[in-house]
């Protein structure tokens, strides 16, 4: 990867956070943020389907993923390809919808 | 029957000379040309005796009309109803439709509008079926309602919320209502939800709630303390109307938490059992509890089969350890018990004579242990068929195991998404430690268990078997191949690969003189996302909702 392509990266990177942070989303880097949504992924048997590594049924690691749309999931669920995932809206505060998007990230080709 | 009926009977009969003729021992045959209860006949056989379709013309099957279900979510899940050439579906959101059985023509549709909750539950929004009786389509919702709908024209007649869906965890049914006589019975799912899994009996007519049953006894030797509160059970497959003692016989679900058992140190009644009550009161007759104290989330909701065998009446069950239960009808008296696989370590054995565990294995918190069936079981709760001609018991068994690891977990009913089930998960997947092939189609005596033939699978059925006069037995695979076998030697006759997998129930039925085989077909359900790890090959199966009848080619 050339520089110019790392830099355009980074700066990427660096406005999507500025963006999320308008909207009080914790540093999904933060690895207390990450280990408070990996004990929730646990936890709330995010597991049953997509594994205790996100290696499951409905392979997370394999995926590159953005922050917005996996909120978006866990919050609002998910329809698509014939399966579906519970929504968590309301059960899940948006602070610990962030913690698992975290994590989720973290597990994901996104952080690779 | 009813002349229309008898007439088209008859014309089967001139047309082809090879009509089944209806015997008395034979419930069901009476109607061949209808399917019209989820397992055809109040014996839960799973048998069209309609022959016109058999081993020397099966060659020459070839679709007759293909229609769309709707939504995709979950895939198609259902048992069709086919009455007087009209199919009754319902597929993804509780969608119901009427469709003419020769051209698949949508004759009118209705679609409940669905509590928002619906989104957060853990089952939903599969429905498995439909009843019809009292010039009504009868549907459980998965927001926990009973409706009657018009038979002719699929406008709403009555409705009740039965579960209280907010605070039962999300409890709701997911599988279709018996008919027993002038009342319906709906069985709640619970199990994995920490609520109290419930039995309710309903006016046909009105849509009166006239009883409930509690799936969980009030029993503090067989619920130590509080653990009763959200002991699970419930009956979330369709039970058994048997008319001549006005019983209605249910399966029930497991006990929660499924893997951890420290809090419920009792029998956990009635759980993973055999109900018999009284369809106008719901008053308990008996009980047979199959797995007392599970911990291998072992449930108990497949189809109740009855008999009559050597002068006595008997109802033979499959619990999902793959364990056959052989009962007398009238108690619940223990005539036999069988495994359909030996591929099974959660205990040495069951006693024939007592239903005893013997050398049960527990579950250390916090640590794997393998145990074999899977939570999938033996079986899937997709039904088996039994053909009276051949004698057999046609069942799909799935011969692989997995880990679990029980750990500790709070209840909260508030929390929808959750399963109550002292784990993090459902359980690793693995084959079974001696190499087998993970599942096959096994043929056998119902009452002891001996083998006739099998037909081995890379990938196990998950669907419901049919069998019919013509000596055939149809069984759809995940892949979506849906073959017909000769149903005594199990030779292959004929296949056609469907497009999507399937996990829904195959029927038969006849419409003017002509046979039709009917197959949902739409790859689905937590199966479709469970199953991957282990089964590589389905990641690619595309979804769908889809009926395809089938007929011979002239």
């Amino acid at each position: 990867m050339t520089r110019g392509l790392v830099t355009a990266a980074i700066a990427a990177i660096l406005i999507g956070e500025a963006a999320h942070s308008e909207e009080n989303v914790p540093n999904l880097r933060d690895p207390t943020v990450i280990a408070a949504g990996h004990d929730l992924f646990l936890a709330k048997q995010c597991a049953h389907c997509h594994g205790v590594d996100g290696t499951g049924g409905i392979n997370l690691a394999r995926r590159s993923l953005e922050a917005k749309g996996v909120f978006q999931s866990i919050a609002d669920g998910r329809e698509k390809s014939g399966l579906r995932m519970p929504a968590w809206r309301e059960v899940l505060s948006d602070e610990e919808i962030w913690q698992a998007t975290a994590y989720v990230l973290s597990i994901s080709q996104h952080s690779k | 029957m009813g002349r229309m009926t008898w007439v088209a009977t008859v014309s089967i009969a001139c047309l082809l000379g090879t009509a089944t003729v209806a015997r008395a021992a034979d419930p069901g045959a009476e109607d061949p040309n209808n399917w019209p209860q989820y397992h055809r006949t109040s014996n839960a056989w799973r048998y069209s005796p309609l022959d016109q379709i058999n081993k020397d013309n099966v060659g020459k099957l070839a679709v007759a009309w293909i229609a769309h279900g709707g939504d995709i979510t979950m895939g198609i899940q259902e048992t069709p109803l086919a009455i007087d050439g009209v199919i009754y579906s319902i597929t993804s959101g509780d969608r119901v439709a009427a469709l003419d059985g020769k051209t698949g023509r949508e004759l009118w549709n209705y679609e409940p509008r669905l509590d928002p909750l619906t989104k957060k539950v853990l089952f939903a929004p599969y429905s498995r079926g439909v009843a019809v009786g009292h010039g009504m389509v009868f549907i459980g919702t998965v927001d926990g309602r009973g409706i009657g709908l018009d038979q002719k024209t699929g406008k709403q007649v009555w409705e009740t919320q039965l579960t209280d869906f907010a605070n039962c965890h999300g409890c709701n049914f997911t599988s279709p209502p018996v008919v027993a006589g002038d009342v319906l019975t709906f069985g709640s799912t619970a199990g994995e939800l920490a609520t109290q899994g419930k039995i309710f009996g309903v006016d046909a007519k009105t849509g009166k709630k006239l009883w409930e049953f509690n799936t969980i006894k009030d029993d503090p030797k067989s619920w130590p303390g509080e653990s009763g509160k959200y002991g699970g059970g419930g009956a979330w497959m369709p039970g058994t109307y048997d008319a001549d003692t006005g019983t209605v016989y249910y399966g029930t679900g497991n006990p929660g938490k499924d893997f951890i058992d420290s809090e419920r140190a009792g029998d956990n009644l009635y759980t993973d059992s055999i109900v018999a009550l009284d369809a106008k009161t719901g008053q308990l007759k008996w009980y047979r509890q199959e797995i007392k104290q599970d911990v291998w989330d072992y449930d108990s909701p497949y189809e109740v089969m009855l008999f009559k065998k050597d002068g006595k009446d008997l109802i033979v069950h499959m619990n999902k350890s793959g364990y056959v239960f052989v009962l007398d009808k009238n108690d619940g008296k223990i005539e036999n018990i069988w495994p359909v696989s030996d591929v099974k370590n959660f205990v040495k054995d069951i006693d024939r004579k007592t239903g005893e565990l013997i050398g049960r294995v527990e579950l250390p918190v916090n640590q794997e242990t393998l145990i074999c069936p899977s939570t999938f079981g033996g079986r899937s709760w997709n039904a088996g068929a039994y053909n009276p001609k051949s004698g057999l018991w046609y069942n799909n068994v799935l011969d692989f195991c997995g880990y679990l690891k029980p750990v500790a977990q709070k209840d909260d009913p508030k929390d929808y998404g959750t399963g109550h089930t002292g784990s993090n998960d459902f359980g690793r997947l693995v084959l079974a430690p001696d190499g087998r092939k993970p599942g096959r189609l096994d043929a056998r005596d119902p009452f002891t268990g001996e083998r006739k033939w099998t037909y081995e699978m890379d990938v196990p059925g998950f669907a419901s078997s049919l069998t019919t006069g013509g000596g055939l037995v149809f069984n759809g695979d995940p892949l979506g191949m849906l073959r017909a076998f000769d149903a005594d030697t199990g030779k292959v006759l004929w296949s056609f690969n469907t497009g999507s997998g399937m996990r829904s129930g195959i029927i038969s039925y006849a419409v003017d003189g002509e046979q039709y085989i009917l197959v949902p077909s739409g790859w689905g359900s937590y199966a479709a996302i469970l199953l991957p790890p282990l089964f590589p090959q389905l990641e690619k199966v595309p979804a769908a909702s889809t009926l395809i009848a089938f007929k011979v080619v002239k």
